[in-house]
């Protein structure tokens, strides 16, 4: 049955994750990550069995709520608030951008009404890791008819229903009342097609279920699902795969072979990015949760790459080193102003003389304290902080700032960003740095804005080269300068240390006065934000256990697999995604736990017997590495040909049917994460830890235009009339 | 859900559906299989089964809960991570189900996890061993309808499955499974108890060879999971310490079995051979005679980083399957018979006139018979034994197909139009009690 022609720009594609569903209308010309994420939660509504996008507060006349802002909202007759600023009284869809509201509304108010056409294009603002909470929105006001008021608070999360939970879809009606919610919020055509990532762990009956609702609620013309592993194995196009998507609650790790998922041995594990907050919060239970999560999502936390030593702490297993990593290739987003280790606060003083010791013993006593000379030195010169920065992976403590997620909506983005009081007292307690000294500053934004507000500049960049192997130092400049994209004023102000001086007092003054009139804004809107000073835990998000537990159900789900020969395809194409996998530097830490655990050394496996068929016996590697040529017994001059002949004879004899499959090689022999494309520019920018989302493009362009429904590749309204939502199993 | 467009022209015209009557096409029959080794279960009409499950499971003691004395860990993953006390157990035994409460979640766990979260929809067809005997068939049968609440159910002759798997009304089904290796004639889709039999020396006596054989030789079978990095080996002799992760608590014998179990079977997919011809294979190893053929030896790098070579020894615990006397752990008790002896007793058993359809229709699945040239053997030790009429042994040429022969075989049936008339209805089990299944399915 050939489907009807559908038109690119009317195919909808959506993507639920457990904490954001990605959506999009119409295929671009050239493919980019999704134009709107949408929290994947509801809030149980005024009636019954009702969700909405929001969270509504209900109020009688004259009751007075308290706004997160600080302000006083009172219910007045007729359901008018009395408090009325710009309002928007339609209930408009809750996607709204951070940069949408900045530019909307100044941070006086914090509130603005936005349209989707703002969200849509501001897709930079909401690429922060799929796991957070703070996804912003606006407020709006709904009057209501009899002397209520209804406010529609964004920032408000309690009660929501969030509608998947490990991927399970956990609440039916919340999920169907958000896929009406996206669908009413893009308002397809009736000619739009549906094209809906599936979640590995989804049933069989899920998917039915999924499948009347498209069909029967939103009238769909077409309906068809992907696997997310299949989407992602798509975006990187390659034949035979092994899938890790890192989500929010688990991951789901998926061995592909010719295009085919693995169905049996897939598996789901109940680790991810979540479970490296939790450790976080195990080792630092002094902060909040929401905390924990910035802290996760700024650039101060990253693994270390085997080999580099948490600062202060004895590396111990130095022997087993595997793959070093030149220290130069890390922690380029921690760059941020030094700290005096060992002055001021007794705390300060205690981490010092650990640190001390450790400096000691590693015996380097005399190159520390040059530079702890020069430090001061520096500072007292009042040069520019440039010069004098560590890198993140040698702090003992690096802090983060902090942002209240309440006025997340005010920071326009990370240019406009800026420390307040408290963090001016808290440096001065913690920095030998005079006050006068300025510069940190600067640097500190570009933390911000690569790790908080929008992760996307510095983290998605920087990811790329790190999934490609490191391949150059010189690639790696790249990421360092990018935070530049703040705004101009940060670049100058970043390398103001290589400058001559003149031009650092510039742009710190220029950075002060900007510094200044932002406090004021900020204090104005009873904005608040606090730096955060953490040590060495900051380097052990993935320390509870995620990586060799995904390191294990890799093993086992490719050692499952039913294809001997094919299973060391799937290693040699490793692809990590998913939200999860953003903390920097968990792509190679993941990486190096399974090479350093499960990867066998060529010398056992099949270096001497790869090139002939694997059914005859050939000499294979010797338990040392040295080759050992005389691997049969010499007595038989030509043992390779009798084996062989002996096999031939065998078979023959053993007529036509298949008696013996070959035997496989021992392995993995080796492990390389797959490449990734490089002809989608846009994607490039992002990252491509959503790169399920371009997988559904494809497929959305091959199913529905390309192919029109020669293929089977989605379930047509004809389809479903006779077959009933089965259909979606006959895909 | 329940008013689903319904496909029309599924049962012959002159067939008023019943009731409770469901065909494959409306809503889909699921196929149980379980095993020792693993449970496996699928949608009807597919080809290979959804979730494939490992039948042990793992209880973590805990004198509060009532049920078990303890938590139950069901599942891949859960058997799969370390976890203080943990013990790992199975509920069968013999081949056949031993603790009831704990099957039931495994098999709930099997059908809920991918397929379907409503059982009460789908018809269930489950397999069994021929040897299963009536109490637990009909204990099963009251599971299914009592504990799953399945609208209607089949029992179905594991041998019976796999036999249809392989396109084949009549055949000698030699199953070697994880527990049991098995020999069953099947002649036109009915099983004949007589000249069937089972024997121990299947995957799990492979295992436990192979396990002692390691010992042995000295190896520290340390898994993967109790390991921090592999270890740089120089000699065995002089073996540095472990990079072993510590817990705080030493993980149960178990469960340290269990991963051990997970190397050992890479070690019998990539190094375990068997010796191809009948009664050839040197009776001592360690000292072979000068004529002997050569052996290409194979490489096995074990989790800890220690790689050994294997010559003839690796041949020797795939050996003891056909020559029990050889097992490197000497077998307590009476001696078994080997394979081909087994097989050759069954034959033995049956009718004159059968006997040469028997021989010329051997199918030989199951995860074990992928040892390599384990057919080989089979088939030299059988001509030796049968020169006179034509043996032919039929074996899939793809793995999947013999892992999974019973559960595909099934799959078939259930999905097969003529299957409908055979299952069981709710409504007949609640008129006739569990006892339906001894008349309706013998």
């Amino acid at each position: 049955m050939v489907g009807p022609g559908f038109r690119d720009d009317h195919i909808l594609l959506i993507a639920p994750g457990s904490k954001f569903t990605l959506a999009q209308l119409g295929l671009p010309e050239s493919f980019t990550p999704a134009k709107l994420r949408f929290p994947t939660r509801m809030f149980p509504g005024l009636e019954e069995g009702q969700y909405l996008p929001n969270k509504v507060h209900e109020l009688k006349e004259g009751e007075e709520m308290l706004l997160r802002n600080g302000e006083v909202m009172t219910a007045g007759p007729n359901g008018k608030p009395v408090k009325k600023r710009k309002v928007d009284s339609a209930s408009k869809p809750s996607t709204t951008t951070q940069a949408a509201a900045g530019e909307a509304a100044k941070p006086t108010d914090g509130k603005g009404d936005t349209t989707m056409a703002d969200a849509a294009d501001d897709r930079e603002e909401n690429e922060d890791e799929g796991g957070d909470d703070d996804e912003e929105m606006n407020g709006t006001k709904e009057e209501g008819t009899n002397s209520k008021l209804f406010y529609e608070d964004d920032d408000d999360e309690e009660g929501a229903v969030w509608c998947l939970e490990q991927g399970r879809i956990a609440n039916w009606e919340a999920f169907f009342a958000l896929l009406l919610h996206i669908h009413e919020t893009l308002n397809p055509t009736f000619h739009t097609p549906i094209l809906m990532i599936s979640q590995p762990c989804w049933t069989c009956t899920d998917k039915e279920r999924i499948c009347q609702f498209i069909f029967e609620k939103l009238k769909t013309p077409g309906f068809g699902m992907m696997d997310a592993a299949a989407a992602i194995n798509a975006a990187y196009n390659v034949q035979h795969s092994l899938v890790i998507d890192v989500g929010y609650d688990k991951t789901d790790i998926t061995a592909l072979i010719d295009w085919n998922i693995q169905e049996v041995n897939r598996t789901t594990i109940p680790f991810g990015g979540n479970s490296m907050n939790k450790h976080l919060h195990k080792l630092l239970p002094d902060l909040t949760e929401e905390e924990i999560d910035q802290l996760k999502r700024s650039n101060i936390c990253e693994i270390l790459p085997h080999g580099v030593p948490i600062p202060g702490e004895e590396d111990i297993d130095k022997d087993e080193v595997l793959r070093p990593v030149e220290p130069t290739t890390i922690g380029m987003g921690g760059i941020a102003q030094p700290k005096a280790l060992d002055e001021e606060g007794d705390e300060e003083e205690e981490e010092g003389v650990t640190n001390i010791a450790a400096i000691v013993a590693s015996g380097k006593t005399q190159e520390y304290l040059a530079k702890k000379e020069k430090e001061k030195a520096d500072k007292r010169a009042g040069l520019a902080a440039g010069e004098k920065r560590l890198p993140n992976y040698k702090r003992e403590k690096n802090s983060f700032l902090y942002v209240e997620k309440v006025h997340d909506s005010v920071m326009e983005d990370g240019k406009t960003d800026h420390p307040t009081e408290i963090l001016d007292g808290e440096r001065m307690d913690v920095d030998v740095a005079p006050p006068t000294t300025e510069e940190p500053k600067p640097v500190e934004e570009s933390s911000v804005t690569s790790g908080i507000d929008g992760p996307l500049p510095a983290s998605s960049e920087e990811k790329q080269p790190e999934a490609t192997k490191l391949d150059t130092e010189s690639s790696k400049v790249a990421p360092d300068a990018d935070p530049s994209k703040g705004g101009p004023s940060l670049m100058e102000s970043m390398f103001s240390g290589t400058k001559d001086d003149d031009d650092a007092k510039r742009a710190q003054e220029k950075a002060l006065r900007r510094e200044e009139k932002k406090r004021q804004e900020a204090a104005q809107s009873g904005e608040r934000r606090k730096e955060i000073e953490v040590g060495t835990e900051r380097f052990k998000a993935a320390e509870g256990g995620i990586l060799e537990a995904i390191a294990d159900a890799a093993h086992r789900v490719v050692s499952s697999a039913d294809n001997y020969n094919l299973r060391s395809e799937c290693w040699n194409s490793v692809i990590i995604a998913g939200g999860g996998c953003r903390v920097k530097g968990f792509k190679d830490a993941l990486l190096n736990t399974i090479v350093t655990k499960y990867q066998v050394s060529p010398s056992s496996g099949t270096i001497f017997t790869s090139e002939l068929p694997s059914n005859i016996p050939t000499p294979s590697g010797t338990g040392t590495n040295t080759p050992q040529p005389s691997a049969f017994n010499s007595q038989q001059p030509n043992a390779l040909l009798l084996q062989a002949a002996a096999n031939n004879a065998a078979l023959a004899a053993a007529g036509q049917h298949h008696l013996s499959i070959p035997q496989p090689n021992q392995g993995p022999t080796s492990i390389k994460i797959a490449k990734i494309p490089e002809y989608f520019p846009e994607w490039k920018d992002h990252g491509f830890d959503e790169c399920m989302f371009l997988g559904a493009q494809l497929g959305a362009k091959i199913y529905f235009v390309t192919d029109q429904g020669a293929n089977k590749g989605f379930v047509t309204r004809a389809d479903y009339n006779s077959q009933g939502p089965q259909a979606i199993h006959n895909i | 859900m329940a008013s689903t467009p319904q496909m029309s022209g599924v049962l012959p015209p002159t067939t008023k559906p019943a009731e409770l009557e469901y065909g494959g096409d409306e809503v889909s029959a699921l196929v149980l299989d379980p095993g020792t080794g693993t449970t496996r279960c699928g949608f009807a009409g597919e080809d290979t089964p959804k979730t494939c499950v490992p039948t042990s499971y793992g209880i973590v003691p805990d004198p509060e809960e009532q049920k078990y004395f303890g938590k139950l860990k069901i599942g891949e993953n859960p058997i799969n991570s370390v976890v203080e006390g943990m013990e790992i157990r199975n509920p069968m035994s013999e081949g056949i189900v031993e603790n009831w409460e704990v099957a039931t979640e495994i098999w709930r766990h099997c059908i809920e996890y991918r397929l379907s979260s409503r059982l009460e929809e789908h018809p269930l067809l489950v397999t069994e061993p021929i040897w299963n005997p009536l109490k637990k068939r009909e204990k099963t049968t009251e599971i299914v309808f009592e504990d799953f609440n399945a609208p209607a159910y089949f029992l179905v002759k594991s041998a019976v499955c796999e036999s249809f798997a392989n396109s084949k009304p009549s055949a000698l089904v030699v199953d070697m499974g994880h527990a049991y290796t098995s020999v069953t004639p099947v002649i036109d889709g009915i099983p004949l108890r007589k000249g069937s039999d089972r024997t121990t020396l299947a995957g799990q006596h492979l295992t436990n060879q192979l396990r002692h054989q390691f010992s042995e030789m000295g190896i520290r079978m340390a898994p993967w999971l109790t390991l921090k990095s592999k270890t740089t080996y120089t000699d065995l002799a002089a073996a540095p310490p472990l990079r072993t992760k510590d817990f705080g608590f030493q993980p149960h014998q178990s469960f340290l079995d269990l991963q051990q179990d997970r190397f050992i079977h890479e070690f019998k997919e990539c190094v375990s051979e068997t010796w191809p011809e009948a009664k050839t294979f040197p009776a001592d190893i360690n000292n072979l005679p000068d004529n002997f053929r050569g052996i290409a030896d194979k490489a096995f790098e074990f989790p800890d980083g220690y790689q050994r070579r294997f010559g003839i020894d690796r041949f020797l615990a795939p050996e003891s399957l056909f020559n029990p006397s050889v097992s490197p752990k000497a077998i307590t008790g009476d001696l078994p018979k080997g394979i081909a002896e087994m097989i050759k007793d069954s034959i033995d058993h049956l009718d004159a006139d059968i006997r040469a359809n028997m021989l010329n229709n051997i199918v030989v699945v199951g995860g074990t018979s992928l040892l390599y040239r384990i057919n080989e053997r089979l088939n030299h030790e059988l001509m030796t034994m049968y020169p006179g009429p034509r043996v032919k042994i039929h074996s899939p040429g793809q793995i999947p197909e013999r892992k999974y022969s019973a559960w595909l075989g099934g799959s078939i049936l259930a999905s097969c139009g003529a299957f409908h008339q055979l299952w069981i209805s709710k409504q007949e089990y609640d008129e006739v009690g569990a006892n339906i299944i001894e008349r309706r399915a013998k």
